[in-house]
């Protein structure tokens, strides 16, 4: 990539690193889960979860339509990012084609997503947002239905996951030739996915939080390597950044699998589900990058100069964050958070 | 400045001025992450937000680079600034006035008229007081604050940024003309703006 080319993104990255690094410090998108599944006519088994944020319950609580009453429960068992709550509802007509309403999700930014199995074994998977809080239940085949509910979840979590966003810029400030780009960011999809593929189907398992740590870790790392490639020096990462993208791309894989795993979808939906979440995270990255490189060329159209502050700034925002998520998620971690 | 220059400076002054002092009324989309990206989204999908801002890109692109940097600084910050300032005091443009920047964005695309790098700079900037104060009381009637308002001066700066270069890139022989003609579009849906708002 050409000086200029550098310049562009790097002034990019010093808007949007200001921009987002406010919400960067809470990256947690884990929605709630509802789970109703129908064992005899009108009576359904309820889990309910409800992820804990900073500590604090999620305000939403989950209103049932008239007609409905407790055969047992509630009962809520503690967990160290959550609190589920199981209970057996009798509905009388059942549920069919009846809303369920989540009472304060409308003042999150926090999603449910609501899997329903019916008797006949068909099953429905909907995403409710804080924008429309309600689901009404349908007894629609579900493949469709899981597979649109992940891939929009896959999107939101890419969108939302600031740090590994950062990552991928972070590639990009290195790069010096298209040809690289097509490497790494191939390299990055083609390793996360292996990861976030292990972690989810069981095969392999790496601690929340070392895992996070290590991703700030990552990100930190480019930092230097940025400000050396703008210098015009070389190393082994701006040689090679396609390797460095493969190696740190297998760390932010499990961290896209512990956004999948969080939903806590049961075992039979998870290949497609991984599937859909893995299709939705590569369409938010590809975009992301389409933005940059879209910005790049503009930017080199309008002829956009800038200072030398100005052009280094990006890379030390970028040591910078990741030096902050580092050392802030080494406490956490810890402190045994 | 030219006789031009003034008269493009007085509308677009007369715009802010007649804009500025009214509530503001909400209508968000939430898009469920968070203010940064419903801020984006809020910009997005209102016409009367986008159709102006691509406008001044087209205007800024027509006249050439020097006139894009300097619009590209003006007004992102005249937005941002302006938006804060409503989202702290809940005051904007009527919906009632929506019509008036796509008339006289439009208007200025389809003129063409000489104008320097300066005069440009200006016309964004009051541009972007007056757009900017709108959507950040919008945004924190909805609850999206002083965060949807970076989210949308961020797509600002975007749409400025990838439209001007554009309009910079492809603007010889018919083009140029093609794109007074969308100028043109732009200002007649401020005149059809008019005309529903006075009905």
């Amino acid at each position: 990539m050409s000086r200029f080319g550098r310049f562009a993104v790097h002034a990019l990255l010093a808007v949007a690193a200001a921009l987002l690094s406010p919400a960067a410090l809470a990256h947690d998108s884990r929605p709630a889960y509802l789970q109703l599944t129908e064992t005899t006519p009108g009576r359904y088994d309820v889990v309910w979860r409800t992820p804990l944020m900073s500590g604090m319950r999620l305000p939403v609580v989950v209103r049932f339509p008239e007609g409905t009453r407790n055969v047992s429960g509630p009962a809520e068992r503690d967990f160290a990012d959550s609190i589920v709550e199981r209970r057996v509802v009798q509905v009388d007509g059942g549920l069919e084609g009846k809303r369920v309403e989540f009472v304060g999700l409308e003042a999150t930014i926090t999603d449910v997503l609501v899997r329903v199995q019916l008797r006949t074994g068909e099953t429905s998977t909907t995403l409710v947002r804080s924008s429309k809080p309600w689901v009404e239940v349908t007894a629609s085949p579900g493949r469709f239905s899981v597979f649109t509910a992940y891939l929009q979840h896959g999107i939101e979590h890419i969108l939302l996951g600031v740090d590994h966003l950062l990552f991928v810029l972070g590639l990009m400030l290195i790069v010096r030739t298209p040809w690289m780009l097509l490497k790494a960011i191939t390299a990055f999809t083609v390793a996360h996915s292996i990861t976030l593929a292990v972690a989810t189907l069981g095969y392999g398992h790496v601690p929340e939080a070392p895992m996070n740590a290590a991703i700030a870790l990552s990100i930190l790392f480019l930092g230097p390597e940025i400000v050396r490639a703008w210098r015009g020096e070389t190393s082994f990462t701006i040689r090679n950044p396609w390797v460095v993208a493969f190696a740190f791309g297998l760390l932010h894989g499990f961290g896209f699998a512990s956004g999948l795993t969080a939903l806590g979808l049961p075992q039979g939906d998870i290949p497609l589900a991984l599937f859909a979440f893995n299709v939705g995270v590569e369409i938010g990255q590809l975009a992301f990058v389409a933005l940059i490189l879209l910005m790049v060329r503009a930017f080199r159209i309008l002829e956009m100069r800038g200072p030398r502050a100005v052009q280094l700034a990006p890379a030390y925002v970028v040591g910078v964050l990741g030096a902050f998520w580092t050392i802030q998620r080494v406490t956490m971690m810890i402190q045994g958070g | 400045m030219r006789r031009g220059e003034r008269r493009a400076l007085a509308c677009a002054s007369t715009l802010v001025a007649a804009l500025t002092p009214q509530l503001a009324h909400a209508h968000l989309v939430s898009t469920g992450l968070g203010p940064v990206y419903d801020g984006i989204l809020h910009f997005a999908l209102t016409p009367e937000f986008v159709l102006p801002v691509l406008a001044i890109a087209m205007l800024t692109g027509l006249r050439g680079r020097a006139h894009v940097r300097l619009a590209l600084v003006a007004l992102p910050l005249a937005w941002l600034a302006a938006g804060i300032v409503a989202d702290a005091t809940a005051i904007a443009v009527p919906d009632a006035l929506a019509w008036l920047p796509l008339l006289v964005a439009g208007g200025l695309v389809t003129l063409d008229l000489r104008l320097s790098p300066r005069a440009t700079t200006v016309i964004a900037t009051l541009l972007g007081i007056a757009l900017g104060s709108s959507n950040g009381a919008a945004l924190a009637q909805a609850g999206a604050g002083v965060r949807g308002v970076l989210g949308s001066t961020a797509a600002v700066f975007v749409i400025v940024t990838l439209g001007a270069a554009t309009v910079t890139a492809w603007q010889t022989g018919w083009l140029r003309i093609a794109w007074r003609a969308a100028g043109s579009w732009i200002a007649a849906g401020g005149l059809l703006l008019l005309g529903w708002t006075l009905r």
